[in-house]
């Protein structure tokens, strides 16, 4: 795992628990809070209810002061006047912060005296509420509540803000009658406040209001704005008619808690309560929610925990850095083990490889040169078991370079036809030689020009063919081609390979192993089929570089279906066609090895410290007449290079004293050298990944891999020989033609150049013929009959064959006429078959009726002296005469003479039938032997 | 490199950190010039009392004193009687350590104790700067002592629904001729009372309201006669015949119907607002404190939310040049010089006393700043295009509260048809409510 990504794990899980805790503290601290606003609450009631019965309690007083002095009349027996009713309050009254005020009402006055004197004067007893707004709206009515008390007013004698319990009085008036005053027992708000002062200690930021049932304030506290409560929440609040209904009517019902926005913004809660039996005053207390409710997050849990987290994440990334390092030093171990097991692959590659060459190479001039078919089979064992062994090699260098990272897909433009002929020749062996059958599905309609990596298409297809040939012990092995167009792409089609075989097939739970390098399945049983068990582990992995996977269907004991498919570019508008054709026709042109040039005048130079690869070289190249030079090494071949102008140089990597890239660097700082452009090609055995990078960046040209691939050589020396110093393959074919019957030469229609061209050399364009010539007696008579049956598909499949013959033989007329026949055939234009058939039925038939006798059959009695007709005659009637005599002796000296005698043409058959007969002791039928058709 | 990176990230987090922190402190001061002179840590209250229900405006200027001084205790506390009971609740032992003083209190004997109580906000001592206030309505005593600061103004005039006079295709009448042209204009467009107000006998009435302004041109313009007129002499009472006339001219014109401003307005602020917001009174007479209380009753009534509609504050028409405009003020603060917590009262003053805080008092308040630099709320926008020649500073006519009793009586009695011109200025120094 990346560093980053634990990081960003141990972050996420970090987060995650800071998450978790938060919401889990957060849930917490709302249940809290639940119980905080229940407190909260209770709090208020318990307020409300010490004002309440405070309120009551002064209420009761100043009702006892009122009753006390309105019941004086019934005892004296008349009123007392407002003098005697204030002296009496002021006895009455045990606090000096408590006064009474008497005034009169019944003349909207409002004016008496007070209890205690103005502080402008001590003598001064009066009071008078004129200014006030508190009786703006008296009533006596209004006063018929239990309670009843004035809002908050600057009480007039002392300027101290203060409320009034208020209650009726009858007075003496002056005059006599009696006059209606109030009785106002005034205690200061400051009296009120210190009863709740205890609730400041317990809600530091909490203000009180008391309010009267439309909002109005009693008293209020400084946190309260307006006059009014039910004014201040509109003012602060986002209220409707409803909203505003909703919240007077809660402040002014039952205990309750409310939340309201307050003048700064912030959440306050508000507990309410009746403080009045009627309810019409009401305790407020409000608080900033946030004073009540602290953060619902408890950061010091909260700050310990992310720290703790941090600390965790130090540690754990401290004790990744040391794990690391560890693993560093383990993978720069792991490291070393893997160079060293590349430079022991580079070295098997080198080992094996570097007597291989000779191998091949010497096997290979065994094959060209022998003609004796024992050797040659041997020859044949020999190349079959180097094949196996450097397929093993192969493999175990692919997996290297698979491992690496440095298999490169390398697509070049390639004719489809052509792998399957080489993928089909190379299955045929295998499966005739293990008697087992196989089937070819070829698509005829796969375009056969592609653009893809030839080389490692054809792996593929050629593992799983091995594959299933070695994993079948009888039955049949099918292999499958066909396409599908791509949707997305037009000039594009996935090829599709198939392989199905008989064999013993893969367990189920086995098929996940099959792609496992060096694995091999059922090891015990197949001990005896060779591999390395990396073919299928480097198919899927080319695959898998190709885009594509290998589907395996298998059923244990049945056989198994390999299949894939790989998305080719399309290059042209060719189609594969018959393949089966278009297979024979190839192996019958495939012969033996011709050189492909020739160039006397080329010269070569190849250094390598074996003096075997250097026999197998110059013996590969021998047919081509380039003039090659050796050395041994290095320092020969400077010397070599200073006299020498070489048109290639072929030089091998691993000398000893110096190497190949030394002596390449010596070179080219050589003095007087004749090769400053001269093509340098490293030699070497080591095939693993990035050499060819390597020995290219040092400056060589090029790169050849040992076992040398004569092919690849050849192909090599075409490339860098100056093209004026190579003679081309024409004088080879003229050779091969003047090895041909003169007849050959005289028949127009064929363009004998051309079709050895096609058949490869004299040999095998004769035989072509041949078969061309025998049978077309044959095919004439199908096409004939297959048009006179109207049989137009089989018609054109004849057709087809006759073209393909045709220019394979260099019969292009015949050839041309037969492909527009098989167009139109293929198209249904019998207009053109019933014109044109005729026509090249007659044009085959002379061509054919030309060939035929160079292919007569060459008589055994060519070279003897020939014998007339008349002396034949004479012969036969000794032997009549003979055989009437039952003279036998005669009879077979007679048939001796004339076996040392050319016989006359016409009459080889009877001869034959005679000397047949007298072999066989059966005389008797000479005679009718000699009379039959004879013409005398 | 992973501890040179550990090191940057640490520092780059320090940074961050101080510059954060250093953002966030002594942002307050540089933006503004006010720099606290006491212990910003002190732990003291101040209680103003006054005579509004509530001070909303006050309290803001609180909240922005408190950012200086935030454990400084600032309380408004609204004193029902305040005339009445200020003078004895500055000698209680809950004295308030500021209380709000009226013009109509200087000279007033019976509010001398009020103003003996007060600190002299001039003195150097308490570096109160007065620079910034309008220099003709700070009261001062003769040897120069300001006792009250005057903290908000306010005028007269009539607030003009805007839309009704678009409605009926009219212009705010700007001459005397062209109030009476609107007036009957908007008379036989089926107006009743073109113009309404709170009609009494006491302060802030529309008698009062209206002809006020007239009572202070005539006396700027015969300072002798204002003098009898403050001792109430009875042959001063020709001193009010501009205005009386003009108001005995609108009841018999029938511009204004009387009695049904009587049935209709209760008060002189909150149901005068309230009648104005129910959108068909084209002009209501009053003063700057009822223009001040028409935002926040926008959304109290109902007529009001549901057709909202444009209004402004203009000077009431005196003549063919115009209207004039009475430069008076509403609140003036005193400091109580007795107070224990008088060092902090008067810290709060030189905190208030600045263009800044009176301006923003002001807006709050939505009345006119005692500030030099006045620009005026939107609602007062056309006073400010009245040449100075007609601003009239109320402490330039110098009338006593006694004679503008009797001003409000005679006016009083004219409108409601209780008495001729002549007759009320003949009785001159004994009309009664």
């Amino acid at each position: 795992m990346k560093r980053g990504l634990t990081i960003i794990v141990n972050i996420v899980v970090i987060a995650f628990i800071i998450f978790f805790t938060a919401k889990y503290t957060s849930q917490k601290r709302e249940e809290s809070n639940d119980s905080e606003l229940a407190v909260f609450k209770n709090t208020a009631e318990t307020a409300g209810q010490i004002i309440m019965n405070y309120l009551a309690d002064e209420q009761h007083l100043c009702d006892i002061w009122a009753s006390y002095i309105n019941h004086y009349a019934s005892v004296a027996g008349y009123p007392m006047t407002i003098e005697e009713a204030v002296e009496f309050t002021r006895r009455a009254s045990i606090s000096d912060d408590v006064q009474a005020h008497i005034i009169y009402y019944d003349d909207a006055s409002f004016k008496g005296l007070s209890s205690e004197p103005s502080l402008n004067s001590d003598e001064d007893f009066t009071v008078s509420y004129k200014g006030y707004s508190l009786f703006a709206d008296f009533s006596e009515a209004r006063l018929g509540h239990e309670i009843k008390q004035t809002a908050a007013f600057a009480n007039p004698q002392n300027g101290i803000l203060s409320m009034a319990f208020l209650n009726i009085l009858e007075l003496k008036a002056e005059t006599g009658g009696t006059r209606k005053a109030l009785l106002m027992r005034i205690i200061p708000i400051s009296e009120l406040s210190r009863k709740l002062v205890y609730l400041k200690g317990e809600y530091e930021e909490m203000d009180l209001a008391i309010i009267d049932s439309a909002g109005n304030y009693m008293i209020h506290g400084s946190q309260l704005k307006n006059s009014n409560l039910f004014e201040y929440y509109k003012s602060y609040n986002k209220t409707d008619y409803q909203s505003q209904r909703e919240f007077e009517e809660q402040v002014t019902g039952e205990s309750g808690l409310n939340e309201m926005t307050g003048s700064k913004g912030q959440t306050c809660v508000i507990a309410h309560t009746p403080v009045t039996p009627d309810r019409d005053w009401f305790l407020i207390n409000i608080i900033p929610k946030a004073g009540l409710l602290p953060s619902v997050i408890d950061w010091v849990l909260l700050g310990v925990t992310v720290g703790a987290l941090a600390a965790l994440l130090i540690f754990n990334m401290s004790a990744m850095m040391v794990f690391n390092r560890r693993l560093v030093v383990t993978a720069e171990e792991a490291e070393r083990a893997n160079d060293a097991k590349s430079r022991f692959l580079s070295m098997m590659s080198h080992d094996i490889r570097t007597p291989m060459n000779a191998i091949t190479g010497f096997n290979e001039m065994i094959s060209r040169e022998s003609r004796d078919p024992d050797i040659l089979r041997y020859s044949e064992g020999i190349r079959m078991a180097d094949n196996t062994l450097l397929s093993l090699i192969n493999d175990i260098l692919d997996f290297s370079k698979l491992e690496a990272g440095k298999l490169e897909i390398i697509p070049v433009e390639y004719d489809l036809v052509s792998i399957l002929n080489d993928l089909v020749n190379m299955i045929q062996v295998r499966t005739e030689e293990k008697n087992l059958a196989l089937k070819i599905n070829i698509d005829a309609d796969i375009p056969r020009k592609l653009y893809g990596d030839e080389l490692r298409l054809k792996q593929c297809a050629i593992n799983l063919l091995s594959n299933a040939v070695k994993y079948t012990a009888e039955g049949t092995v099918t292999f499958t081609v066909g396409y599908e167009p791509c949707e997305d792409n037009e000039h594009q089609i996935l090829l599709k390979f198939r392989v199905d075989d008989t064999g013993s097939g893969i367990k189920q739970e086995d098929i996940d192993k099959l792609f496992i390098a060096f694995k091999r399945l059922e090891e015990k049983k197949n001990r005896n089929i060779e591999g390395s068990g990396l073919g299928l582990s480097i198919t899927q992995s080319l695959l898998s570089i190709m885009g594509s996977s290998l589907e395996v269907e298998s059923e244990y004991g049945k056989g198994s279906t390999f299949s894939f498919a790989v998305r080719q570019d399309v290059r042209g508008t060719d189609k594969v066609g018959e393949y089966e054709e278009a297979f024979r026709n190839a192996m019958e042109s495939k012969g033996r090895y011709k050189r492909s040039f020739t160039a006397p005048h080329a010269k070569v130079l190849v250094v390598d410290d074996t003096p075997l690869n250097l026999s197998v070289f110059t013996g590969l190249l021998k047919a081509t007449k380039v003039n090659i030079d050796t050395a041994g090494s290095g320092r020969e071949a400077l010397n070599l290079c200073a006299r020498n102008l070489y048109d290639v140089i072929f030089l091998d990597h691993m000398m000893p004293d110096m190497d190949g890239i030394e002596t390449l660097h010596a070179l080219k700082v050589l003095k007087d050298n004749k090769n400053v452009e001269t093509p340098v090609v490293c030699l070497t055995a080591n095939a693993i990944s990035g050499m060819r990078e390597m020995f290219i960046s040092e400056g060589f040209t090029d790169y050849l891999t040992k076992p040398i691939d004569f092919v690849r050589l050849e192909q090599m020396l075409l490339k860098y020989i100056p093209a004026g110093k190579i003679a081309v393959d024409y004088i080879e074919q003229r050779d091969d033609s003047a090895t041909l019957p003169d007849e050959v030469f005289t028949i127009p229609e064929l363009d004998v150049n051309s079709g050895l061209s096609h058949c490869g050399d004299a040999e095998s364009y004769l035989n072509t013929l041949r078969m061309y010539s025998e049978a077309s007696e044959k095919n004439e008579k199908e096409i004939r009959d297959f048009w006179n049956l109207r049989d137009i598909r089989n018609l054109t499949i004849k057709l087809h064959a006759l073209k393909s013959t045709s220019r394979v033989i260099g019969a292009f007329d015949v050839g041309e006429l037969a492909a527009e026949l098989e167009k139109a055939g293929r198209l249904g234009k019998l207009g053109i078959l019933g014109d044109e058939l005729e026509r090249l039925l007659h044009a085959y038939k002379e061509l054919s009726s030309k060939l035929s006798p160079i292919f007569a059959p060459v008589r055994s009695d060519e070279g003897l002296a020939p014998i007339s007709k008349e002396e034949l005659y004479e012969a036969y009637d000794k032997l009549l005469k003979a055989c009437a005599e039952y003279d036998y002796d005669t009879v077979v000296n007679v048939i001796d003479e004339l076996s040392h005698r050319r016989i006359p043409d016409g009459e080889e058959t009877r001869m034959d039938a005679i000397r047949t007969a007298s072999d066989d002791f059966d005389y008797d039928v000479i005679p009718d032997i000699i009379r039959a058709g004879r013409k005398d | 490199m992973r501890i040179k990176t550990k090191r940057i990230v640490s520092a780059a987090v320090i940074v961050l950190l101080v510059v954060m922190t250093a953002a966030g402190c002594g942002k307050k001061p540089s933006e503004s010039g006010f720099v606290p002179k006491l212990n910003t840590s002190s732990d003291v209250s101040v209680t103003v009392y006054g005579n509004y229900s509530n001070f909303e405006a006050l309290e803001s200027e609180f909240e922005r004193f408190n950012e200086f001084y935030p454990n400084v205790n600032m309380s408004y506390i609204y004193l029902d009687g305040y005339g009445d009971a200020i003078a004895n609740s500055l000698k209680s032992k809950e004295a308030p350590d500021i209380y709000f003083t009226f013009y109509w209190m200087w000279g007033d004997k019976n509010y001398n104790e009020v103003f003996d109580s007060a600190v002299d906000l001039a003195a150097k001592e308490t570096g109160i700067d007065f620079s910034c206030v309008r220099e003709s309505i700070i009261r001062k005593t003769a040897d120069g002592k300001v006792q009250m600061a005057p903290v908000l103004a306010t005028s007269f005039g009539m607030l003009v629904n805007m839309d009704l006079f678009k409605k009926e295709g009219l212009k705010v009448p700007a001459t005397w001729s062209e109030l009476e042209d609107v007036c009957r204009k908007f008379k036989a467009a089926g107006y009743a009372s073109p113009l309404m107000g709170y009609v009494s006998s006491g302060s802030s009435s529309f008698e009062y309201n209206f002809a006020y302004p007239f009572l202070c041109n005539s006396a700027v313009k015969n300072p002798s006669m204002r003098d009898s007129f403050n001792s109430l002499d009875p042959k001063a009472g020709e001193l009010m015949r501009p205005g009386l006339e003009k108001i005995k001219l609108l009841a018999d014109s029938g511009f204004i119907d009387a009695g049904k401003c009587v049935k209709e307005i209760e008060n002189n602020y909150n149901a005068a607002i309230m009648r104005f917001y129910e959108g068909d009174v084209p002009m209501l007479v009053c003063s700057g404190d009822v223009a001040s209380g028409t935002k926040k009753r926008e959304s109290q009534s109902e007529s009001f939310s549901a057709s909202p509609f444009e209004y402004r504050f203009y000077a009431v028409p005196y003549d063919e040049k115009g209207g004039f405009v009475i430069d008076t003020v509403s609140i003036n603060f005193s400091v109580n010089k007795n107070s224990p917590n008088k060092d902090m009262a008067t810290e709060f003053m030189r905190f208030l006393i600045s263009a800044k805080e009176l301006g923003n008092m002001a807006s709050v308040k939505r009345l006119i700043t005692t500030a030099k630099d006045f620009s005026l709320d939107n609602i007062y926008s056309s006073l400010n295009e009245t040449p100075q020649e007609r601003m009239i500073c109320s402490t330039e006519a110098n009338i006593n509260d006694n004679a503008v009793k009797q001003f409000r009586y005679a006016a009083h009695h004219v409108l409601m048809g209780e008495m001729t011109v002549d007759e009320a200025i003949a009785a001159f120094g004994s009309l009664t409510k």
